[in-house]
């Protein structure tokens, strides 16, 4: 087993496999409870091992997967590419592979009924056999399942938690568009949704089900930089050159990915016509002028300026300098790579892709995105203005060869309260003593100040919550622990008396712990900049 | 007033003639059931048989047997192959109405990849060009396959080709690469060219192809409205430069014009006196069609 799962680990085109090798490793790993984890992540759209494979190949091997984790059972993680399935999916393969897939997720709920309904709606004129016997087969006889029959099954499965679709249920046998089968189907299953929980509520629709992440926020200070794709140059619509600093540097923008060669409706198509949705409302809120749009092709070898407009226009997309479809003249990589898109491609055409939708700040870096579920546009514009407003005087900003990185003056500042307050003179005889010391220098002449110790109790209190959030942001919270013991410290030794010597145990708990903070949070930063993923805190 | 009353009297007769070709109609048309009732029985002649089938698509749509006893005919070998042929189209033409076929779609489909494995060629290529469009995963499998593999070829490879290029998802181009640069056998070598026109990374090809005067003039045409998709850019030059060559044939010339002239730079153009002097040659020298276009072409640039 543990072979196994180094094989799936390494299952990419730097080792290259046969569509069968495939299937029979995804086979072994779903023999595998524990592996059930590794299974999902064979979902990824970029994962290397759909890299160079082309659209039915990539179908065979999604669909094998599902199955497999239709038998494994379905985890947290793995539910948002079932749910993705069921929104978006047009391969009767696919949907059907994926509704049988949720059957195994172990917490039916409500909110999972709208998805399998909006899957029925779509699919139900596509309604082909599909065979799951065994890897790669087509069905060739009407005897076995298919994606309307496999979806009923579903909503069986969710039985009460359903009762929010019956209405829709009930329009589709009134329209008499099923086959007699297929009624019979739809029967058992209103049937095993009204058979338990008569008095059950009414459930809520088109929500993701708790505790899936498919909408993403990056806090202004944790924002990847956009410096090493600054210099990505674009065509755009009209075929005039922009750099990426040049257009997304100065505004937020919400930007969207596509590709006019997508065969699927309910992705790019829609994705785009949902842009041109935005910019009415934007619009609508006077915000047209201060919130850029762009459509940025995944296909710009085949997508030329011409062909975007077109495609841009046809779906009432309006275009200007401030709102553009662009392609990348030097391909897609760069943008892949900081986007880090869920696309994957048999030589320059997209072979599977997420609907995924980017707001960008100011300074052009990911602020937030929207992924795999179908995203709603006020939503995105709501989250947009939010960006829009962020008061950037919040965080003190230097610009270094790397981009923005912020100052860790606040650590050393505190200290230097802390160390302030426990040796603060208690009255002027003390102070007279003190500067005494410094005679030579000429300290003496400064007058008594008491004043100075509420203002320097504030800093180290100001300096303690810092760390504390530094450490909420981090995990860490081994620093705060180190600072508050070094603030009761020096309390204590300003309070009691015979404590006096605890004040130095207290500079030296506050100085250490302030610089622990200090350095886990750069080294935070750094890994998450190198990792590409920064801080994401799910909304 | 005369007039008034005669224009009544020719109205009351047309509309007598009228009815009575709409009484006679049902006797000369067969019901629909009637028609699949024929279309479905051996006893009847072939030719009985096809003409039923035309009347048959509204009643297959509309009721389960009759769309059973027409596939039953579509699968069974036994059957006439034209019948069986018939059979496929009135299934088709039953299918264009997509919300009342749409129950039956599933058996449809099940029944199509079963007969696109047929020993008959003509009905297999049918089904195979039916599945195709519909970018079934099946049938692109089948004739990948049989590229690949010709003992396995269920159609010609043109053919296969030509039911590829439906689907630019279909991972054809790197077989049709293959037939480009290898194939000896002209018809596939062109259907190859056609499906490559959706790749964007085949314009080098095009390229070639196009300057080669070695090659046949189709291929090359191909290649300039392949290139026009994908580089429209290089189209223009290669479009000048063959113009500017005396030895290049009439045709290709006469393509050049067509690009230059419909995607070409006005004032580009208008600037290129090399250009110009060589349009202006072909237009008293080569043949009339070229010598047509050459006349438009500088009536255009003003010369």
């Amino acid at each position: 087993m543990q072979n196994v799962a180094i094989a799936m680990q390494n299952v990419s085109t730097a080792n290259p496999q046969s569509e069968e090798q495939f299937a029979a490793l995804v086979d072994a790993g779903a023999a595998d409870p524990d592996l059930c984890e590794q299974l999902t992540d064979l979902l990824r759209e970029d994962h290397p091992c759909y890299d160079q494979r082309g659209t039915a190949t990539t179908v065979r091997m999604r669909g094998w997967v599902l199955l497999a984790l239709a038998r494994t059972g379905v985890s947290n993680t793995g539910l948002i590419f079932v749910l993705e399935e069921l929104d978006t999916g047009a391969d009767a393969y696919l949907v059907a592979a994926a509704a049988r897939a949720l059957r195994s997720y172990p917490n039916p709920t409500p909110e999972l009924a709208p998805f399998v309904m909006r899957a029925l709606t779509n699919i139900r004129y596509r309604d082909e056999p599909v065979s799951f016997e065994g890897y790669g087969e087509y069905a060739d006889s009407s005897a076995g399942t298919s994606p309307v029959c496999e979806l009923l099954a579903t909503l069986a499965w969710l039985g009460p938690h359903a009762r929010g679709v019956v209405p829709e249920m009930e329009s589709l046998r009134a329209e008499g568009e099923l086959s007699k089968k297929r009624l019979i189907d739809l029967e058992r299953a209103l049937q095993a949704i009204r058979a338990r929980d008569q008095n059950g509520k009414t459930d809520a629709c088109c929500t993701v089900p708790g505790g899936l992440r498919n909408t993403f926020s990056w806090a202004f200070g944790s924002r990847r930089d956009s410096g090493p794709i600054g210099s990505t140059l674009f065509e755009d619509q009209e075929g005039e050159l922009i750099t990426f600093r040049e257009f997304f540097g100065g505004q937020p923008s919400i930007v969207v990915f596509f590709y006019t060669r997508c065969d699927n409706p309910l992705k790019c198509s829609l994705t785009i016509t949902k842009l041109a949705q935005i910019q009415t409302l934007l619009e609508a809120q006077g915000l047209y002028d201060q919130i850029q749009t762009a459509a940025i092709t995944y296909d710009p070898a085949f997508d030329l300026s011409e062909r975007i407009r077109g495609y841009g226009r046809n779906r009432g997309l309006r275009m200007n300098p401030r709102h553009r479809m662009l392609r990348a003249t030097d391909g897609i990589e760069a943008l892949r790579r900081h986007f880090n898109l869920g696309v994957n491609f048999i030589e320059s055409l997209v072979n599977r892709h997420r609907i995924e939708v980017y707001i960008l700040d100011a300074e052009g870096r990911i602020a937030a995105s929207f992924e795999r579920i179908h995203w709603d546009e006020q939503q995105v514009v709501n989250r947009t203005i939010e960006v829009l407003k962020e008061k950037r005087e919040e965080t003190t900003i230097e610009v270094s060869a790397d981009g923005p990185v912020r100052k860790p003056a606040l650590p050393i500042f505190g200290t230097l309260a802390s160390l302030g307050i426990a040796f603060f003179p208690k009255c002027p005889v003390c102070w007279a003593a003190y500067l005494s010391v410094f005679g030579i220098a000429g300290l003496n002449q400064i007058p008594y100040s008491p004043w100075l110790r509420p203002l320097l109790a504030a800093v180290m209190l100001i300096n303690l919550v810092s760390v504390w959030f530094r450490g909420r942001s981090t995990g860490r919270m081994s620093a705060f622990y180190l600072v508050s013991a070094g603030a009761v410290a020096i309390v204590v030794s300003k309070v009691f008396l015979g404590w006096e010597n605890a004040a130095v145990w207290g500079v030296a708990l506050t100085f250490a712990g302030s610089l622990l903070s200090a350095l886990s949070s750069w080294r935070s930063r750094n890994s998450a900049r190198s990792q590409g993923i920064v801080g994401a805190v799910s909304e | 007033m005369t007039t008034r009353r005669r224009a009544v009297k020719k109205a009351r007769k047309a509309a007598k003639r009228s009815t009575s070709t709409k009484k006679a109609a049902p006797s000369r048309r067969m019901s629909p059931k009637a028609a699949l009732s024929t279309a479905t029985s051996a006893r009847k002649t072939v030719k009985q048989r096809v003409a039923a089938m035309a009347e048959v698509p509204m009643e297959v749509s509309q009721n389960d047997e009759g769309l059973q006893s027409l596939l039953d005919v579509l699968r069974n070998q036994e059957e006439p192959v034209k019948v069986r042929l018939a059979a496929l189209q009135a299934l088709q033409a039953a299918n264009f109405s997509v919300s009342s076929f749409g129950s039956f779609r599933g058996e449809y489909f099940a029944a199509l990849r079963k007969v696109a494995l047929d020993p008959d060629p003509e009905l297999r290529q049918r089904v195979l060009g039916v599945l195709a469009r519909d970018k079934d995963g099946f049938a692109q499998k089948k004739l990948l396959e049989g590229l690949q593999h010709p003992e396995k070829a269920l159609v010609p490879p043109e053919k296969a080709l030509q039911l590829l290029s439906y689907d630019a998802h279909a991972e054809a181009y790197s077989i049709a690469r293959d037939v480009v640069s290898k194939s000896t056998d002209e018809p596939a070598k062109r259907q190859a060219l056609r499906l490559l026109a959706s790749d964007s990374t085949a314009a080098p090809i095009f390229e070639k192809v196009l300057r080669d005067k070695e090659e046949f003039a189709q291929n090359r045409q191909i290649s300039a409205s392949a290139l026009q998709s994908l580089k429209p850019k290089r189209l223009q030059v290669h479009a000048r430069e063959m113009l500017l060559d005396d030895s290049e044939y009439d045709d290709i010339q006469a393509t050049s014009l067509t690009a230059l002239a419909q995607f070409g730079d006005d004032d580009a153009v208008a600037k290129d006196e090399a250009l110009l002097n060589s349009v202006d040659r072909l237009s008293s020298k080569a043949s009339p069609t070229i010598k047509r276009r050459a006349r438009r072409f500088l009536s255009k640039h003003r010369r």
